[in-house]
């Protein structure tokens, strides 16, 4: 396995929970990431979970239990999640790209305002990434020009651009055209590749097998399974998730 | 015919100088509505930031309170009643400039509309890109000001626009206090050479002229911040 589970974990999620209103979406959710894992989240929608990857940069407030992010309690009303949040990268389902800015300035603003970077600093390294991406003839481009496979590799470029220590990702490719995803699907296989530790929720069962190093079953706010992805697939043992491959694969 | 018109024209305007009347009201009708503007927008801003931070956050609940009443008040109520009231309750025992009782009047009132044109604006924005803002380490105040406001303003500018224009027109009733306005100018005129037609409609091409220029030019205004849609 690529996962180095020595030391720290990354991530620690100690008895997460979360409701809206009188809805419990997270029952009691465990688990703990290390650097270098590629987490992939799978589950029938409605499950939780996309509302567990946006509790761990505290999109969604939890209701109750604790986050920790390398050894600091960030669900703690002291932290400045703020600070936290840069070194956690997040791509969304639509995207979310900046319309009033070229895609150089969504990629440069966050790190010249929130970590000082000068610009020729900033957009060397935008251009780096640009450039990892094949999307360096775009930098001048305003998001509405670009396809929607070409801005969610933007919108990966805009996260890297902070230097995160781990990537979240809710849903990806979900919002794609069925030609785009791969080119989306691709980046993120060499991000795996480079050891970038990632969460992933996703409906990509191929990318799942292929590319994670653990897979997780949500369903009813719980983790209901998880394992090596060559176990988890071929040889489930929940009921629920043998029923859930059984309509996805 | 014509001579009639030159003579007409000579007695309204050119004799006894009484075009200063309608010069030296427009230079008071412009006075009011610039800083009455400037005062609306700053008040609107801040009104609306006050009220959309509550929306998004439930923080300022007190502020948010006070906000609502500004706004039920000012906009249940004729702008000239407020006017009136300014002046002679709020201000009657003291001696004050009459233009700036216009101006704090005219400012406090378009603040109300200028207000709720910006929270549209601001509520118009989806939610998608304040996460995106957040989610990259930008605090609230940030996001605000880098990435939802901009967007926020390009969207509201026409009904901005539109904001200026009724108040520019509005401020035709500061006659009411004995404000010598472009209004007021052209009334006098009338008063004393019992001539409606020219100074009325003089006054009329007035305003409409001050509209057509500064719809051209947020026209203009428009098209640049519109660079980013293709």
């Amino acid at each position: 396995m690529t996962t180095d589970r020595k030391g720290e974990p990354l991530i620690q999620v100690q008895h997460l929970g979360k409701s809206f209103g009188d809805l419990q979406v997270l029952k009691d959710i465990n688990v703990d990431i290390y650097k270098g894992d590629v987490v992939c989240v799978i589950g029938p929608s409605g499950s939780g979970k996309s509302t567990f990857l946006r509790c761990l940069n505290r999109l969604e407030e939890p209701t109750s239990g604790k986050i920790f992010f390398e050894g600091v309690d960030i669900t703690s009303p002291k932290t400045d999640i703020d600070k936290h949040r840069q070194k956690m990268g997040m791509v969304f389902q639509q995207f979310n790209l900046f319309p009033h800015m070229t895609i150089m300035r969504n990629l440069t603003i966050a790190p010249m305002k929130l970590q000082g970077r000068s610009e020729q600093e900033a957009e060397a390294e935008a251009k780096r990434l640009l450039e990892r991406v094949g999307l360096a003839d775009r930098e001048d481009a305003y998001p509405s020009q670009l396809s929607g496979g070409q801005k969610q590799r933007i919108a990966i470029v805009r996260a890297l651009c902070m230097k995160p220590d781990v990537m979240l990702f809710d849903e990806p490719t979900s919002a794609l055209d069925p030609e785009m995803v791969g080119e989306v699907l691709n980046v993120m296989r060499s991000l795996a590749e480079q050891k970038m530790t990632m969460v992933v929720v996703t409906h990509e069962m191929g990318f799942a097998r292929e590319v994670a190093t653990r897979v997780m079953f949500m369903d009813e706010g719980y983790f209901m399974e998880e394992n090596e992805p060559k176990e988890f697939f071929e040889n489930p043992k929940n009921e629920r998730l043998k029923n859930f491959l059984g309509k996805v694969l | 015919m014509i001579d009639n018109f030159k003579s007409a024209f000579y007695q309204n305007f050119i004799q006894d100088e009484r075009w200063r009347y309608i010069v030296d009201g427009l230079g008071n009708t412009l006075k009011i509505t610039l800083f009455a503007v400037v005062i609306g927008i700053a008040l609107g801003f801040l009104v609306a930031v006050i009220r959309s931070t509550y929306e998004k956050t439930h923080g300022l609940r007190f502020l948010n309170l006070l906000c609502k009443i500004y706004l039920t008040v000012i906009r249940g109520t004729p702008v000239l009643i407020q006017l009136l009231i300014i002046y002679f309750v709020v201000f009657g025992s003291v001696k004050i400039d009459k233009v700036l009782v216009a101006v704090m009047a005219f400012g406090i009132n378009s603040g109300a509309y200028v207000a709720e044109i910006f929270r549209s604006g601001i509520m118009s924005i989806d939610n998608g890109q304040f996460e995106a803002g957040r989610s990259l380490g930008f605090n609230y105040r940030q996001t605000m000001m880098y990435i939802i406001m901009p967007q926020a303003f390009k969207n509201v500018l026409p009904a901005l626009c539109n904001e200026f224009i009724v108040l520019l027109k509005e401020t035709s009733v500061a006659g009411y206090i004995a404000i010598q306005d472009l209004t007021k100018g052209a009334d006098i005129i009338r008063s004393r050479t019992y001539s409606a037609f020219m100074p009325l409609i003089a006054a009329a091409i007035i305003y409409l002229v001050m509209v057509m220029i500064f719809t051209y030019f947020v026209q203009k205004l428009e098209r640049r911040l519109r660079s980013s849609d293709h």
